[in-house]
């Protein structure tokens, strides 16, 4: 799946403008920004229902403007607000969609019992929709976008109003997913829930691409990110930091935090703070790679 | 891709389960099923109390079916008026367009849906209307024509209440214009046809066949339908509905009235005994009313016992059925995608 220079304008709001990224198989793509960024415009046109004004798309090898059916073949698609036939079941929903991909009606059956299963349904295969939680009717969302085997998933903030069981049961799917050769793009909010999932990280703010990297770079990158100490005496682990003059910010009931650069910068302090006999409690990153990035590039922006 | 009916089954299927487990439609059902019977038996007292009405079967039938049609009217918009718009408020439209279903097999899955569900109303309605066949004067032929005529009529308002719930975002306002619409072809077509007449008026010659009132004084008649007739030939300055009246043709109660066979203008005859027979029909007075729009010169006489024979409902079921196609036709489009333009208002996903 790939995004280049792509334009959307609606009226006189540039929406989309020069986007860049891609989102190759077998790895589940990150899509971040700030509201109002583009993700879901770039969502809509990759799932081939909005035509772009500039700009080339490409999804599992075709061009969502000139042969969507040869996408629609091959994507699902879950978009950020979807409703439901409320007075129908589960089962008559996904037995519908899997008629709409045109699936065989012997096979509609075996596949729609197949999803329920997947995505924890089973015992609301005949309940009607409305019954549904909030958390049910995502994940029968979710059930409905891959009815029929998807190359290619779009999801638009897949993760909001799910209860943490089906957060996990949801990043377990779709590394399978992945696992299995499915190139996977996922727009959330939340990232240190995308931090567990995603290979790598589209950032995207104004309508384009701000950076695109791996989470391996992110992790490994030159920059100074937030860690956050706590130590049994903060008045020791304060006057051990004026002293190694390390940059800190902000002390609350959840410790102290300091300007790191990776992984080697905290071992090396973590040395010191121990060789001084700091009683250091625990000492982390604050928030995840991932985060920082986006804070970074968000602040960049001001 | 190409259009299957498999496809378009799919979707009607689907709507059609959607829409019967409201359970609205269900008392929608039995409030119709009610009124009509209701409707009926009173037609059928009313006539039964008239002294010499022959053919008692007639105007209740013929009453009867313009009810039916008039209701039909105000019930088929509510069916389809918000298929699409609907849809896409409830955010199950564009989940339906990224499957390998087609424009054309969700326009007219969803159109098959409404019509259908319209349909299941009109049969509930036939062993009704069958009723009239023992009341005299009724015939199957007539029975069988009429109620394809409205089933046709239905499935044109519910392509034309698509069309605009695929052209306007708001529900509401989908829904209005579906009921101006058919306020348009129903009165619509009367006012404008009263205001275009108005405009013909001229002075022009008429050859016209007119009751030969001499013959009718001197003559033995005992019946309305052997009045005789004599050519006659004069000038004059008057309106010339022939030139507009297929502004009429595509009124759903003038095609309804106009193709129903074995028609009966009001007529008058004298038993042997000396009583006054007479028949009664509403359709069949509106037939005669509008041939004689379209053909003035073939008036014989005021009661008009004599039928012309150039009707119009072919032109106005023909025009029609034209219109719903076109509506189809409008509503495939605006269910194609990926879209150039997002209208005001509508949010894709």
């Amino acid at each position: 799946m790939s995004v280049a220079g792509v334009r959307r304008t609606f009226g006189p709001v540039v929406a989309v403008d020069q986007m860049t990224f891609t989102a190759p198989p077998g790895s589940v793509t990150a899509l971040v920004g700030p509201n109002g960024s583009g993700k879901t415009t770039v969502m809509l046109m990759l799932a081939s229902l909005l035509r772009p004004d500039l700009g080339q798309l490409r999804v599992a090898g075709h061009d969502p403007v000139a042969a969507p059916s040869e996408v629609r073949r091959r994507l699902g698609w879950m978009p950020d607000t979807f409703g439901s036939y409320d007075n129908l079941t589960a089962r008559e929903v996904l037995e519908f969609f899997a008629a709409a991909h045109r699936m065989p009606r012997a096979a509609r059956a075996a596949r729609a019992r197949e999803l329920l299963a997947l995505v924890h349904l089973e015992e609301f295969a005949d309940a009607p929709v409305h019954v549904l939680s909030r958390g049910q009717k995502q994940r029968l969302g979710l059930a409905r976008a891959i009815v029929h085997s998807p190359d290619v998933l779009l999801l638009d903030e897949p993760a909001s109003g799910l209860d943490p069981r089906s957060r996990v049961d949801l990043r377990v799917l779709l590394r399978t997913l992945a696992g299995a050769g499915a190139a996977v793009l996922v727009s959330s909010h939340i990232l240190a829930e995308l931090e567990e999932m995603a290979d790598r990280a589209v950032f995207v703010a104004g309508g384009h691409t701000t950076a695109e990297q791996t989470l391996t770079e992110l992790r490994s990158a030159d920059v100074l990110v937030p860690w956050r100490i706590r130590a049994l005496d903060t008045d020791r682990l304060l006057t051990a930091l004026r002293h190694y003059g390390v940059d800190f910010d902000a002390r609350d009931a959840s410790g102290v935090q300091v300007m790191l650069r990776g992984d080697a910068d905290a071992a090396q302090l973590l040395t010191a703070l121990m060789r001084d006999g700091v009683p250091v409690a625990t000492i982390a990153p604050a928030g995840g790679a991932l985060e920082s990035a986006y804070l970074r590039l968000t602040e960049e922006r001001r | 891709m190409k259009s299957t009916a498999a496809g378009i089954a799919a979707v009607a299927k689907h709507e059609i389960r959607v829409r019967l487990r409201t359970g609205r439609v269900r008392l929608l059902l039995a409030v119709w099923v009610l009124g009509l019977g209701a409707l009926t038996t009173v037609l059928w007292r009313t006539v039964h109390d008239v002294n010499g009405l022959h053919q008692r079967g007639v105007p209740v039938f013929g009453g009867l079916m313009l009810m039916l049609l008039a209701l039909s009217l105000l019930i088929v918009p509510t069916l389809a008026a918000q298929s699409i718009n609907g849809d896409r408020e409830r955010g199950v439209l564009a989940v339906l367009q990224v499957t390998l279903l087609t424009p054309a097999e969700i326009a007219l899955g969803k159109l098959f849906a409404a019509w259908g569900v319209a349909l299941v109303f009109l049969g509930l309605a036939v062993p009704i209307a069958a009723s009239t066949l023992f009341m005299g004067g009724v015939g199957v032929g007539r029975l069988v024509i009429t109620v394809l005529v409205v089933a046709v009529l239905m499935g044109v308002i519910s392509a034309i209440a698509q069309c605009w719930s695929g052209l306007l975002s708001r529900t509401s306002t989908s829904s209005m214009v579906s009921y101006l619409s058919v306020f348009a072809l129903t009165i619509g077509t009367l006012v404008v046809f009263g205001l275009a007449l108005t405009s013909t008026r001229g002075t022009h010659t008429v050859t016209e066949q007119v009751p030969d009132y001499d013959a009718i004084v001197n003559g033995q008649i005992t019946s309305t339908d052997q009045i005789p007739t004599r050519t006659e030939t004069r000038t004059t300055d008057d309106v010339r509905p022939e030139k507009v009246w297929w502004l009429l043709a595509p009124n759903p109660f003038v095609i309804l009235a106009d193709a129903a066979p074995q028609k009966h203008k009001l007529s008058v005859n004298l038993q042997s005994n000396g009583d006054a027979e007479f028949t009664f029909d509403p359709l069949g007075g509106i037939a005669g009313a509008v041939r004689d729009v379209r053909d003035p010169n073939h008036t014989v006489d005021p009661l008009g016992a004599r039928q012309s024979q150039s009707p119009v409902w072919p032109w106005g079921l023909a025009f029609d059925a034209l219109l719903g196609l076109g509506a189809v036709t409008i509503t495939t489009r605006r269910l194609r995608a990926p879209v150039k333009r997002i209208p005001r208002g509508v949010r894709l996903a």
